[in-house]
């Protein structure tokens, strides 16, 4: 018996630019990490801060709550200097939410070799790898 | 409103910083201590400044010529004339009033002039010269020279600044310009900038000209014929007179130290008139200001004042030009005032403008734990017509709830604000000055955002 899913309001669009906010959000972690490890308690160049608040302007349509990292917390005020640290671990939150995000928007679907994830959209289906989280899933199709 | 040090620009609220202006900004009440140093005209690469050299030149050849002749009486009077330049402004006086030199002295430099058999034939090429010559004659008078043949450049130059910047001019006699097609000195009605303290005409001198030491000065001189000759050939150099007289007769030294400074030209740079301290300096005042125990103790507090001058007229420099230090004691405890104009560089430096009138900015240095109601009003006194109604509170730590309310309660009763800079913040500015990836007026930013959050809406 196939279980019929429920209309989601994701779309394929959706989720290309979801992976494109995962990826860069995942490579900002990482330049930043790196300065991080130098000087935790610097102040983030402008420079830098503009891209990570676009990236964080853009991760927040996708993480409305119960999904959002920090509660009133948006972007950074460029104007209270935030140090590199400060920014590591906004993104490493970011990162981890964004993961949960995607894992409830993920269903699981039986095959001739078991079965593979897929992302449960109204208008296609996209396969993608494994939920890292631990995170219930409410529909399964055969 | 009296202004702390007041410049030109900040008296006519024209809010320029030095670094962004092709001129020194004068003081009204004081010089500027550099000197126009006529080599740097002469290595120029622009045509202006080397024919503005040439000029010079030409000039003091042509008065000493008519000194060799029936009009020495003339010449006389031309070198007392142009041997101070108090339009210029620059130099050491505090009262901006400086001495011409006597008709002797003038007498004594015609006459060395004459002792030189290359002097007479050929006359000199760098005027700087004369202070290897003749006793009583230094950078000031070579500046001052410099400056009285190139007047009438200088008045064009300054009535153009002025007319870019919208500073006022008036209609004001000047003396003493030289005519280069008459080879006369003529006194013209020119609109100039005007010293409101003393209401004598200013002009402007591009930075691009100064030095705190001639290229060409003694001591170099010194060095280099010491190393020409052989030993115990010069005369000490505790004994200048005698050392001059020496020069006189061995003029041949001189033309080569000159040659040798000539090929040294590309080594020859203007002064800036402020210079920040390098990245290591600025991290050793900040470790020893962190070690500095709190009080009074072993001078703890004026270590904390001098590092803590020094440190921040650098970290806020060009966004903030430093005026001046000020000394004093109140209630037992010596107090250094820092106090910084206000070039509206920045939009909140502007707002700080707008909202509180402060076109200098006070920042009050307390090397104590902590900060108590006392401190808080102390710097409230300052903040009356004259730094407007914002200051700055340098001090170690954190203030305590009860104080951080004090300010708030200030801001709501009399709409002044202080901000608090501890050493956090002094560490963070330090950090960014390294880093280069912030500017460190933006902690003082940073501070004035998180002040007027606080604020009841």
């Amino acid at each position: 018996m196939v279980k019929k899913s429920k209309l989601t309001g994701l779309t394929r669009a959706d989720v290309e630019v979801y992976f494109k906010i995962k990826i860069q959000t995942e490579q900002l972690l990482n330049d930043v990490s790196e300065l991080s490890k130098k000087h935790p308690d610097g102040a983030i160049s402008k420079f830098k801060l503009k891209f990570v608040n676009e990236k964080l302007y853009e991760a927040n349509k996708f993480l409305l709550p119960p999904y959002k990292p920090i509660e009133d917390f948006e972007v950074f005020d460029d104007s209270t200097l935030p140090s590199n640290s400060d920014v590591l671990m906004v993104l490493a939150q970011y990162l981890k939410c964004l993961e949960l995000w995607r894992s409830s928007k993920l269903k699981r679907v039986k095959d001739t070799y078991g079965s593979h994830w897929e992302w449960k959209l109204d208008d296609d289906s996209i396969s993608t790898t494994k939920p890292s989280t631990d995170a219930k899933f409410d529909e399964e199709e055969e | 409103m009296v202004l702390v040090r007041p410049r030109l620009t900040d008296f006519h609220k024209i809010f320029v910083d030095q670094q962004s202006v092709s001129f020194a900004i004068p003081f009204l009440d004081e010089d500027i201590p550099l000197y126009v140093d006529p080599f740097l005209l002469w290595k120029s690469p622009s045509m202006q400044d080397t024919s503005l050299h040439t000029s010079i030149i030409a000039a003091f050849n042509w008065i000493y010529r008519l000194g060799q002749g029936a009009l020495r009486e003339d010449a006389k009077r031309i070198l007392v004339e142009l041997s101070e330049c108090q339009e210029a402004g620059l130099g050491q006086a505090r009262d901006k009033k400086g001495r011409r030199i006597s008709l002797g002295k003038a007498e004594e430099i015609l006459g060395v002039l004459d002792s030189i058999p290359d002097v007479q034939s050929q006359g000199v090429y760098h005027i700087e010269v004369i202070q290897l010559l003749v006793e009583g004659i230094g950078k000031d008078r070579i500046s001052d020279f410099s400056c009285n043949l190139l007047k009438s450049f200088l008045i064009d130059y300054s009535i153009e600044q002025c007319r870019n910047l919208g500073i006022p001019t008036s209609l004001s006699s000047i003396g003493a310009i030289y005519n280069a097609s008459t080879c006369k000195f003529e006194t013209e009605q020119v609109e100039l900038p005007i010293n409101p303290e003393t209401s004598t005409p200013l002009l402007l001198i591009p930075k691009r000209w100064l030095r705190f030491v001639p290229w060409i000065n003694f001591d170099n001189f010194y060095e280099h014929a010491c190393v020409k000759t052989a030993p115990g050939v010069i005369p000490d150099k505790s004994q200048k007179p005698i050392l001059l007289n020496f020069n006189r007769k061995n003029y041949g030294l001189v033309t080569d130290f000159i040659e040798t400074k000539a090929r040294q030209a590309i080594d020859c740079l203007n002064d800036p008139l402020f210079k920040q301290i390098p990245i290591t300096s600025a991290r050793l005042k900040w470790s020893t200001i962190e070690k500095l125990p709190t009080g009074n103790k072993e001078r703890a507090d004026k270590i904390y004042e001098n590092n803590i001058e020094q440190i921040l007229a650098s970290l806020f420099y060009p966004h903030l030009d430093f005026a001046q230090g000020q000394s004093r004691t109140d209630s037992g405890v010596h107090i250094r005032d820092l106090i910084f104009y206000n070039n509206r560089k920045l939009d909140f430096l502007e707002e700080i403008i707008e909202q509180f009138g402060s076109r200098q900015i006070v920042f009050e240095l307390k090397n104590v734990e902590e900060i108590t109601r006392d401190h808080i009003n102390q710097l409230n006194r300052y903040l009356t017509d004259q730094f407007g109604r914002l200051g700055v509170l340098v001090t170690r730590n954190p203030v305590p709830r009860h104080i951080q309310k004090n300010l708030v309660d200030l801001w709501s009763s009399q709409r002044k604000c202080i901000l608090v800079i501890t050493d956090e913040d002094l560490k963070l500015m330090v950090s960014v000055f390294e880093s280069k990836q912030r500017m460190p007026i933006e902690v003082l930013k940073r501070s004035y955002v998180e002040f007027m959050r606080k604020l009841p809406s």
